[in-house]
């Protein structure tokens, strides 16, 4: 028979391994008491034996044909027996038992039972033979007894066990259901289903929060997933029908330049796939999976790069870019993303102000390195700080300036992947943004 | 040239093929891993342009298997592949230089002829000359026609790298990754703004022109002619 359930197949084996050792302690005790009665048998034949023995010696043959008969008589005590030494019976009724000397077996007929009695027999003095007997049933009655409630114990315990052991599996059984219902609606499409998880924190609750924690995760990938989705389809289907509409009014009028359209169109697609790129690189980036490349990196010196690189186009686009910076501010990170994000916020800076603005870039190191990127330019409205991280918000008046409006979602994606906090505040005026590390 | 195509999307195939026979190369074309394997390990080639997700045997393997049969030909993954992990990887199998799709073809070009007229690496030579330009990259000194010309470290690297590869053209994106380090595209014209203050510093008064631009490609630095 093939037991499907974990539960109820671990209580069978329990509950076997528990009953054959039951009836192993059942046989270990039985052999011993039994040896222990047999003992005590033979060594009360033996005893009464010998008090006959010395009884001829105290009061002759008369003295011993005197006490055999009487003792034959008296119901509940042993058997004796006395013959002459020519053999003929004299005494007690084992007299006819014609036993050898020493230990022997004689079997006596009671109505229609046979009755087996154990024989010493020793020789008196004067040549006479004593018989002491005894019925060894009596051994064999305690040796049943003592097997009888082996068999009752060993009844119980099976009973019970397998009764115990069908109950506990039944709750075990229970909770596996619920959990294996929970896996089945959750495959069914239903990814808000929950393990149920009990106070108790045993195994199979701890395996059901372990499970909810690694849905958790997945419904979160799946959020970002479909976010992700919505937002290619959302906002690159601006820019992909005005390249359309671009090439069907180029194909409509004959006389068009067919050079031009085709270096708009492929900006376009620049832009588009751009935008697709830095999508799909803040996905990466919120999947976290970039962790596992951290180095210790120093963020002043990623600032000094970025200032150095980007301040001749600053300069030309009449903006100032200046670094401050005390010392160095190691971190944990990866440096190819944290430059990423710093260009960001620089060029964030330099596209959002007007001529003549400066941006500062501030890193601080020691306990709480941070870096920060302040501007003196407009600013903007307090209420909109925490949408501005959004993918593809955009302020009203800055739509008409280039960009994305992924900028900042590619910020926030690399501070949160370093576990960083970002903030915004008002630098009266202007516009900082904040990225303090832990 | 001669150049193997490894490329099992038939489109994108025809369309490399025919684009790199346009620009003068003579090319051949591989639409799976085993045939892509046979052809590299068998004929001669100047570079191989391997795509990195093949049927069959896969570009990794291709890679591999070449490096470890010490064929030296350089390789150009093509691949729709762009995470750090994946460029590393592919760089570390031995491939020589890493595109990612979709691509403009002039960048593709660029980096086929960057690779194939790669100077071997031992031996790199100390000092560069183009014309009356000269860079001791050990002094880190540049003059042009004997006059000492002061630039920044940023632009010497600049410089230094469009001088290793004169007469070919390098890309924004090229220029980017090997001058800044930086594997992304930013939107501000860093590139632009960077040659042309170089331009300003090395053609002082009416010195021709060195670094030319080519349109939608990238730069060139040559001779005058």
């Amino acid at each position: 028979m093939k037991v499907r359930s974990i539960s109820l197949r671990l209580a069978l084996i329990y509950t076997t391994a528990f009953a054959v050792a039951v009836a192993v302690l059942g046989v270990v005790m039985l052999i011993a008491t039994h040896a222990a009665l047999a003992d005590q048998f033979r060594t009360r034949i033996q005893a009464e034996s010998t008090a006959l023995a010395q009884e001829y010696k105290i009061e002759g043959l008369n003295g011993v044909l005197q006490a055999v008969q009487e003792r034959d008589r008296t119901p509940g005590a042993l058997d004796y027996g006395l013959e002459s030494p020519a053999g003929a019976p004299l005494a007690g009724h084992l007299a006819q038992a014609k036993a050898p000397l020493g230990w022997s077996n004689y079997s006596v007929r009671q109505g229609d039972k046979t009755e087996v009695e154990r024989l010493w027999a020793v020789a008196l003095p004067d040549g006479h033979r004593l018989i002491v007997g005894d019925d060894l049933e009596r051994v064999e009655a305690l040796d049943s007894i003592v097997m009888g409630g082996f068999a009752l114990a060993l009844c119980g315990i099976v009973a019970l066990g397998g009764l115990g052991g069908y109950w506990l599996s039944l709750g075990v059984q229970r909770r596996f259901a619920a959990m294996s219902a929970v896996a089945e609606a959750i495959s069914d499409g239903d990814l808000r289903q929950r393990m149920a998880v009990r106070e108790t924190g045993d195994d199979l609750d701890q395996l059901g929060s372990t499970v909810n924690r690694m849905l958790d995760r997945i419904a979160a990938l799946m959020d970002s997933l479909r976010q992700v989705s919505n937002d290619v389809a959302h906002d690159l289907r601006t820019p992909l029908t005005r390249l359309r509409q671009r090439l069907e009014a180029a194909l409509a009028s004959p006389d068009s330049d067919a050079r031009r359209t085709f270096e708009a169109s492929l900006d376009d697609l620049d832009a588009i796939l751009q935008t697709f790129a830095a999508l799909l690189r803040i996905a990466q980036i919120e999947g976290g999976a970039r962790r596992a490349g951290f180095r210790q990196v120093d963020l002043s010196e990623i600032a000094a790069l970025v200032v150095e690189s980007f301040a001749p186009s600053a300069e030309e686009g009449g903006r100032a870019l200046l670094i401050e910076e005390v010392g160095p501010a190691p971190i944990d990170g990866d440096r190819e993303l944290l430059t990423q994000m710093l260009v960001n916020l620089v060029e964030n800076g330099l596209n959002h102000t007007p001529v003549g603005a400066t941006v500062r870039v501030i890193v601080a190191g020691g306990a709480a390195p941070s870096l920060t990127v302040v501007d003196n330019g407009p600013g903007a409205p307090a209420q909109e700080y925490a949408k501005l991280f959004d993918r593809f918000y955009r302020l009203e008046h800055s739509r008409s300036t280039p960009g994305s409006g992924l900028g900042l979602s590619l910020v926030a994606a690399v501070a949160k992947l370093h576990g960083a906090q970002v903030s915004l505040y008002d630098a009266a005026p202007g516009l900082g943004a904040r990225v303090s590390f832990p | 040239m001669k150049l193997l195509v490894v490329e099992d999307d038939a489109a994108v195939g025809e369309h490399l093929v025919r684009s790199l026979k346009e620009a003068g190369h003579t090319v051949d074309h591989a639409a799976n891993g085993r045939d892509g394997l046979m052809l590299a390990g068998g004929e001669s080639y100047d570079v191989i342009l391997l795509d990195r997700m093949l049927p069959g045997v896969d570009g990794m393997t291709i890679l591999r298997t070449l490096r470890s049969s010490s064929v030296r030909t350089p390789i150009l993954i093509v691949t729709s592949l762009d995470g750090i992990d994946d460029r590393v990887e592919g760089l570390e199998a031995g491939g020589d230089d890493y595109l990612v799709k979709p691509f403009a073809f002039a960048e593709l070009l660029a980096r086929v002829n960057a690779l194939a007229r790669r100077p071997p690496s031992q031996g790199a030579p100390t000092v560069l000359q183009v014309g009356d330009l000269r860079v001791d990259i050990l002094k880190r000194a540049v003059t042009r026609g004997g006059n000492r010309i002061e630039i920044q470290p940023r632009e010497f690297q600049l410089l230094d790298y469009l001088m290793r590869h004169t007469g070919r053209v390098v890309t924004r994106t090229m220029l980017l990754a090997a001058v800044w380090n930086f594997h992304f595209d930013p939107k501000t014209n860093i590139v632009e703004t960077h040659i042309s203050r170089l331009r300003g510093k090395i053609n002082r008064g009416s010195d021709p022109e060195l670094i030319h631009t080519v349109r939608g490609a990238g730069y060139c630095l040559r001779e005058p002619e």
